[in-house]
């Protein structure tokens, strides 16, 4: 079946205009065939005695499907050696017949041999001399296998990942439990003994202590020390975050840089709150200079600096937020990253707590708590004053304040000032 | 459910759209009286009208200048390249006008352009090219590319919604060759990547008629457990599912049927390697046409069009590795 035209797949042979031992000229119709394209006649392709037809008339033969057999080595009036279905084998050595049936699928030609591999570098490689892929390396650093002690199974005994990951299976990786990289074990051993073991009334044996951390004793100093220099008061606000979340999910960012941007317009409204207090020096900054609180686990947390922060754009603002907190986690902060904050955000609500009363940083005058965004009942008032009850997501601020800088009434304004435009906000 | 050619899914997608959306105009040579080169718009004019099946003349320029128009005062035209190698002649008004319109104007330009691409039928170098890549290049156009009779018809349904001027690849060698179940009814096949096989020895992430090809080459390897990621679509381009299959395969093969230099899979490798390299156990391995025009001899373009046979070698060497 001939390829009439790009697409079509298959065509239906409508009538045989020569019939089985008719003599054929190449070019002549042979038969008439319809697609869903066209209806065409069909040329022969070669010279000689139809011999046999293999598609009978109304069948639905895809394209390349052998129509009919044409003997090309016939004689026209003269009967054909095809009749004798099977050819003497030639001798071997002696030439391959030159002519065949002509419809007949060309014999394949024979498949070029592939070009042979590179030789192997002659006899094995020195452990010394190995190289690993990335993956290799990866799963091998995170398991602490030494990778000269893994066999290898790819070309010239190079270590696939395969390999080395059957390796931790077998032997267990040094210090890691996972089987395969970064999968955590399903079960774990449950601690309970029944029998013979510890007596519950028996007397309680305490593990041994260890010294704090260098981080965690400065934390303390610097917590203790402000909560007995400041006037510490807190003042919490309710406020409806449904605007801040369609707006960052708008910009792919998180609520924290965008209740950052209010925070910093209030304090730009009220700098008495931007400020350090150190004995009686009140200093009020202009700049904003923001620390982000990011913990570091059960290490601690740090508390680096967004500069000049009343300039940022939200976008800005969360680029700045994510670089400062990668890199306290990587523990690359500089000293002047950390240093020269003028008002703080704290931020744990992630885990799901509702209130704090946070310690502020010493010399600053205020710190402000983030927490958990929480979908809520609500009483709401629409445009003709009528009151209903809605589903919004709340957040709970809280303001810990030093009694000594400013008071209550302040702190108040502060937090209605952050609450308007936390609930007003515009992308 | 039913079961239809890529090609029917093609044609079931766009009068679907039209029952549904008094916007939608198709815009093509020879579309109308004719049904279209290949057949996909047939019988549309007699149910649709002259007005909704327009015949254009041959000049692809003008058949995308008038549908940026028409977009801007929003109708929703979808136009038929009659072969996607004669794309060139309309590219100014995609690249400059197209896909710039919005940048410059705010003005949406809701437009698909249909380009039947591909070789594998003695098509010769005028009617056999896949041109993808030169619209992956300019900003402000989507490029799709479906596999299946279902995708085709899903995407088509999607191209004419997205607010954006979508080229949407059909590829000429599926149109009658590929059959599958189609859904009734309109759908959207959202423009991220499919798993068209799952596996964690290798991944081959190729698109359009190259993931036939290697679903064949890699359907019995010895016995090697092989991915084939489906693209589906080019811009956007599923980042995440190509970094996720190389997360778990760790070996990578990227199959185009397009000329090889900055095609499609360029973009594949450049982010595998950018994105993915501590996943990777081997080197990031390309098949692709070389940079020849598509002969038109059945046995040279047999040799130019990367074969099940080219990548199931590709695959072994690289399992091999």
């Amino acid at each position: 079946m001939p390829q009439m035209g790009v697409s079509v797949a298959e065509g239906t042979v409508v009538q045989w205009r020569k019939q089985r031992g008719d003599w054929v000229q190449a070019d002549e119709t042979i038969c008439e065939i319809s697609t869903d394209k066209i209806d065409t006649e069909v040329p022969s392709p070669a010279s000689g005695r139809l011999v046999e037809v293999l598609v009978q008339v109304g069948v639905t033969v895809e394209v390349g499907t052998t129509l009919a057999r044409i003997a090309t080595d016939a004689r026209p009036g003269q009967p054909h050696s095809s009749e004798d279905e099977r050819p003497p084998a030639p001798a071997a050595g002696a030439p391959a017949p030159a002519r065949g049936a002509a419809a007949v699928a060309p014999a394949a030609a024979a498949r070029p041999a592939p070009a042979p591999a590179p030789a192997p570098a002659p006899g094995p490689r020195s452990p010394a001399s190995r190289r690993y892929s990335p993956v290799v390396q990866r799963i091998a650093d995170e398991h602490g296998v030494d990778l000269d002690e893994v066999e290898g199974s790819g070309r010239d005994g190079r270590v696939q990942k395969k390999d080395v990951l059957a390796w931790v299976q077998a032997h267990g990786g040094a210090g890691a439990a996972a089987v395969a990289a970064g999968e955590p074990t399903l079960h774990t051993e449950s601690p309970y003994r029944p029998g013979a073991g510890a007596s519950l009334s028996g007397p309680y044996a305490p593990p041994e202590g260890r010294p704090l951390s260098r981080m965690r004793q400065s934390i303390g100093e610097h917590m203790k020390r402000s909560l007995e220099t400041a006037a510490t008061c807190t003042t919490w606000i309710e406020v409806d975050v449904s605007r801040v979340e369609l707006a960052r999910r708008q910009l792919g960012i998180t609520a924290l840089p965008l209740i950052a941007r209010c925070t910093i317009g209030a304090l730009v409204e009220y700098p008495l709150l931007n400020a350090w207090l150190e004995g009686e020096t009140h200093t009020v900054h202009e700049q904003v200079n923001l620390g982000i609180a990011v913990s570091l686990g059960e290490d601690g947390l740090i508390v680096p600096v967004v500069r000049g922060a009343q300039d940022l754009s939200p976008e800005g603002l969360g680029r700045r937020i994510r670089d400062l907190a990668r890199r306290g986690r990587a523990r690359q902060l500089s000293p002047d990253d950390v240093r020269g904050a003028t008002f703080t955000i704290t931020n744990p609500g992630q885990f799901g707590s509702m209130m704090a009363t946070p310690v502020i940083a010493q010399p600053q005058v205020a710190i402000l708590d983030v927490e958990a965004i929480i979908k809520r009942p609500v009483v709401v008032t629409d445009a003709f004053g009528e009151d209903a009850i809605a589903i919004r997501p709340m957040v709970i601020l809280g303001l810990s304040w030093d009694h000594r800088a400013i008071d209550g009434a302040l702190a108040a304004r502060f937090l209605a000032s952050v609450k308007k435009r936390v609930e007003s906000y515009e992308a | 459910m039913t079961e239809m050619t890529y090609l029917r899914a093609i044609s079931d997608g766009l009068r679907n759209e039209m029952r549904d959306d008094d916007r939608v105009l198709l815009m093509g040579e020879d579309i109308g009286v004719y049904g279209g080169a290949f057949k996909v718009t047939d019988g549309f004019i007699e149910e649709f009208g002259a007005d909704r099946v327009m015949d254009t003349p041959l000049a692809e320029s003008g058949i995308v200048g008038t549908a940026v128009g028409a977009a801007v005062v929003g109708l929703r035209p979808v136009c038929e390249m009659q072969f996607a190698d004669f794309v060139s002649c309309g590219f100014d008004q995609i690249i400059n006008v197209a896909g710039k319109m919005y940048y410059r104007q705010g003005l949406p330009v809701n437009i698909t352009i249909r380009l039947p691409s591909g070789g594998g039928f003695s098509g010769g170098p005028f009617h056999s090219q896949n041109p993808e890549a030169w619209f992956m290049h300019s900003p402000g156009l989507k490029v799709v590319a479906p596999s299946t009779a279902e995708d085709a018809k899903g995407m088509i349904i999607a191209s004419i919604r997205d607010p954006n001027p979508v080229i949407y690849m059909e590829h000429k060698n599926l149109y009658r060759h590929v059959k599958g179940e189609v859904p009734e009814g309109s759908y959207e096949t959202p423009f991220r990547a499919r798993v068209a096989r799952e596996g964690n020895d290798l991944v081959v992430i190729t698109y359009g008629a190259m993931v036939h090809t290697a679903l064949e080459a890699t359907a019995d390897l010895d016995g090697a457990s092989i991915m084939v990621l489906d693209l589906r679509s080019l811009v956007p381009l599923d980042e995440e599912a190509i970094l996720s299959a190389v997360h778990d395969c760790s070996k990578v093969i990227i199959v185009d049927e397009a000329n090889q230099t900055c095609a499609a899979g360029a973009q594949v490798a450049a982010l595998v390697a950018e994105r993915a390299f501590e996943d990777l156990d081997g080197p990031v391995v390309r098949v692709a046409s070389p940079d020849v025009p598509i002969p038109f001899s059945p046995p040279l373009e047999a040799a130019v069009l990367p074969s099940v046979e080219r990548v199931r070698e590709a695959c072994r060497q690289l399992l091999e590795y």
